[in-house]
């Protein structure tokens, strides 16, 4: 971070006013660390107990059984994780298909979200009118993403909804779902990537947009003075120069997709017959909707599952952006 | 690419000739555009198309323009169903939130890009790795946390959790703002016998206004649209905030989808009005914090 640079500066300026004897510069530094220490208190404070107290009771959780009523928790060492792996016959199929899923949105979410809004940005960038308008509505995905915005896509997914109307009338009455688009098992799981993908779109192709705009013109019309056609220039010059900010998108989408489930939560619920029953959701479940059975310990430990997922992929990001800067 | 140093002098225009050249081009750009435009608004479209109709039309579909428009719809969900209430709640809740996060993490962002005392990069780095923690490991110790506390269900239940969570993006973005603000001000607000705190508040704090903005947005709008903790810790349909409002409409046998719609656009209107005044900061930040 930019820490760094004021720190000499700051050393310097101490040594150019000679006035201030010893002692008293020691209590400058010490009248300095104890501000320093007030003005990080309320932080500090509100995360030790929000932040460091829940994350360690979370991962004690995670060794135990407790229905949260019983006065004692019940401890099982690793057995929660061997349970969600491998040896339970209940949870270790379920764990294992709603990982399945999670891996097919950790799959097509991220691509196609690069595939829309890449192009997308690119020819925003060429219209001189509008594009501020443009940009404002290509952002409203993302500024109302929440369970309105939902409700509206389900609403218009219904079998006599929108979308289903719209298909019979351009002529395409054949592709109509009649159950609804979230009622099919067989439509349901690729119908909310579209929507992940829809909600994704604004970011990506709003770092997309300030990247194009950062690329030297000189680099372009020299493609130009090539040869290159309009495409071609795309293709074999500008993708290659934005390619950090692809990895970006293609890693904050990955960690949204392994660890995000509202919109799954709202829409389906999982539903139909889990089809669309992500990781996220399953620990979501266990923590809150299994009233009585002794889960919550269950639940922790696939939450640290998903973290140590998290982890690795948030390592793959650093490196990745070490490689390329 | 030899070519370059010998370039023909050129009548310097658009980089790109294609598109933008040709007007066929361009009418296919624009095409292509306003397809994803529609593509972007069309939920709302029938939001608001349904919370336009009476109960009758949404029932049958029909058509984007209601036959018969109405406003009977929002009056009724705003009154008789409560909405107005949700409204103040989520109102009080992300007020809140905002006011907490701005004061606590520009004092935290203040000490971290200027002040020096032992310890700093150390906590500086354990905010950072907060954000690698998925909500939903958290969620569960909260609500046990809050639940002996005696806070679970109450909107300060709420705002405390949001608050620590809205912590590294916050802090990252105030550290890197007054960082930028030269050490001279610093320096010479000192000379004129400035304590640290009129430093902070008069200083500093007018430079970083552009930060605090944006902070406040980044935190407002998640705070109104948050569901998932929200949705398992209130149980007092009193305390609902409005994404907990539409739930209950939506749970019903029959969801009516013009009160539902109804309802989806009280949450979206307001978030939609802050998002178009403020949106530079918006942008600004969002690019900021992706590439801290």
């Amino acid at each position: 971070m930019t820490l760094q640079p004021t720190l000499p500066a700051r050393v310097e300026k101490d040594r150019t006013t000679p006035p201030r004897s010893g002692p008293s510069r020691r209590r400058d530094s010490r009248y300095e660390a104890l501000t320093g220490y007030l003005f990080v208190a309320p932080a500090v404070v509100l995360f030790l107990v929000m932040g460091l107290y829940t994350v360690g009771y979370g991962f004690t959780l995670s060794f135990a059984k407790w229905n949260g009523f019983a006065p004692n928790w019940e401890w099982v060492g690793l057995d929660n994780y061997k349970d969600l792996l491998w040896r339970d016959p209940v949870y270790a199929p379920r764990v294992r298909h709603a990982a399945a899923n999670t891996i097919w949105v950790m799959v097509a979410a991220p691509v196609l979200t690069v595939v829309v809004s890449f192009p997308l940005a690119v020819l925003l960038n060429q219209v001189k009118r509008f594009q501020g308008v443009l940009r404002s509505v290509y952002f409203l995905p993302y500024v109302t993403s929440g369970v309105a915005v939902f409700f509206a896509w389900q609403y218009i997914l219904q079998p006599d909804g929108a979308i289903n109307s719209l298909l019979s009338g351009l002529g395409l009455g054949s592709l109509q779902q009649p159950q609804g688009w979230l009622g099919n098992p067989s439509t349901a799981m690729p119908t909310m990537i579209m929507i992940t993908v829809w909600g994704h779109v604004p970011v990506a192709m709003l770092l997309y947009l300030t990247g194009l705009q950062g690329i030297d013109r000189s680099i372009l019309e020299a493609s130009e003075l090539d040869g290159a056609g309009w495409w071609r220039t795309n293709m074999s010059v500008v993708w290659p120069l934005v390619r950090p900010i692809t990895a970006i998108v293609l890693l904050l989408n990955l960690r949204e997709a392994l660890q995000g489930f509202q919109t799954f939560l709202v829409m389906t619920n999982g539903g139909p017959g889990d089809h669309t029953n992500v990781l996220g959701l399953e620990a979501y479940r266990l923590a809150f909707l299994k009233n009585l059975s002794p889960t919550l310990g269950l639940a922790s430990a696939l939450g640290w599952l998903l973290f140590a997922a998290a982890l690795v992929l948030a390592l793959i990001n650093l490196r990745a952006l070490r490689s390329k800067t | 690419m030899t070519t370059i140093s010998t370039a023909r002098p050129r009548p310097v225009r658009p980089a790109r000739r294609a598109p933008s050249g040709r007007s066929s081009a361009r009418i296919v750009v624009g095409v292509l555009l306003t397809l994803y435009a529609l593509v972007s608004v069309y939920p709302f479209l029938w939001m608001v198309s349904a919370a336009f109709k009476d109960q009758v039309e949404v029932v049958r579909g029909g058509h984007l323009i209601p036959d018969h428009p109405t406003l009977q719809t929002l009056v009724d969900t705003w009154n008789e169903l409560h909405f107005f209430d949700f409204f103040v709640n989520s109102v009080l809740v992300t007020l809140y939130t905002v006011v907490l996060t701005v004061v606590f993490y520009a004092a935290a962002g203040y000490a971290f890009a200027v002040l020096r005392f032992p310890g700093r990069g150390a906590l500086q780095k354990l905010f950072v790795a907060l954000l690698f923690v998925p909500g939903v490991t958290v969620m569960l110790p909260i609500v046990l946390l809050e639940n002996k506390m005696g806070i679970l269900g109450t909107h300060w239940g709420l705002v405390l959790p949001f608050v620590n969570g809205g912590a590294p993006l916050s802090i990252l973005l105030m550290t890197g703002a007054f960082s930028a603000v030269p050490t001279e001000l610093r320096d010479s607000a000192r000379v004129d016998g400035a304590g640290e705190l009129r430093i902070f508040t008069q200083v500093y704090l007018p430079l970083a206004r552009p930060a605090l903005i944006t902070v406040a947005l980044l935190t407002a709008i998640p705070t109104w649209n948050e569901y998932l903790l929200t949705r398992v810790s209130l149980n007092d349909p009193s305390k609902y905030t409005l994404p907990l409002g539409l739930q209950v409409l939506s749970s019903e046998n029959v969801p009516h989808y013009n009160s539902l719609m109804a309802g989806a656009l009280i949450v979206v209107v307001p978030v939609v009005l802050l998002f178009l005044s403020l949106q530079k900061y918006f942008v600004n930040g969002l690019v900021g914090a992706v590439k801290g």
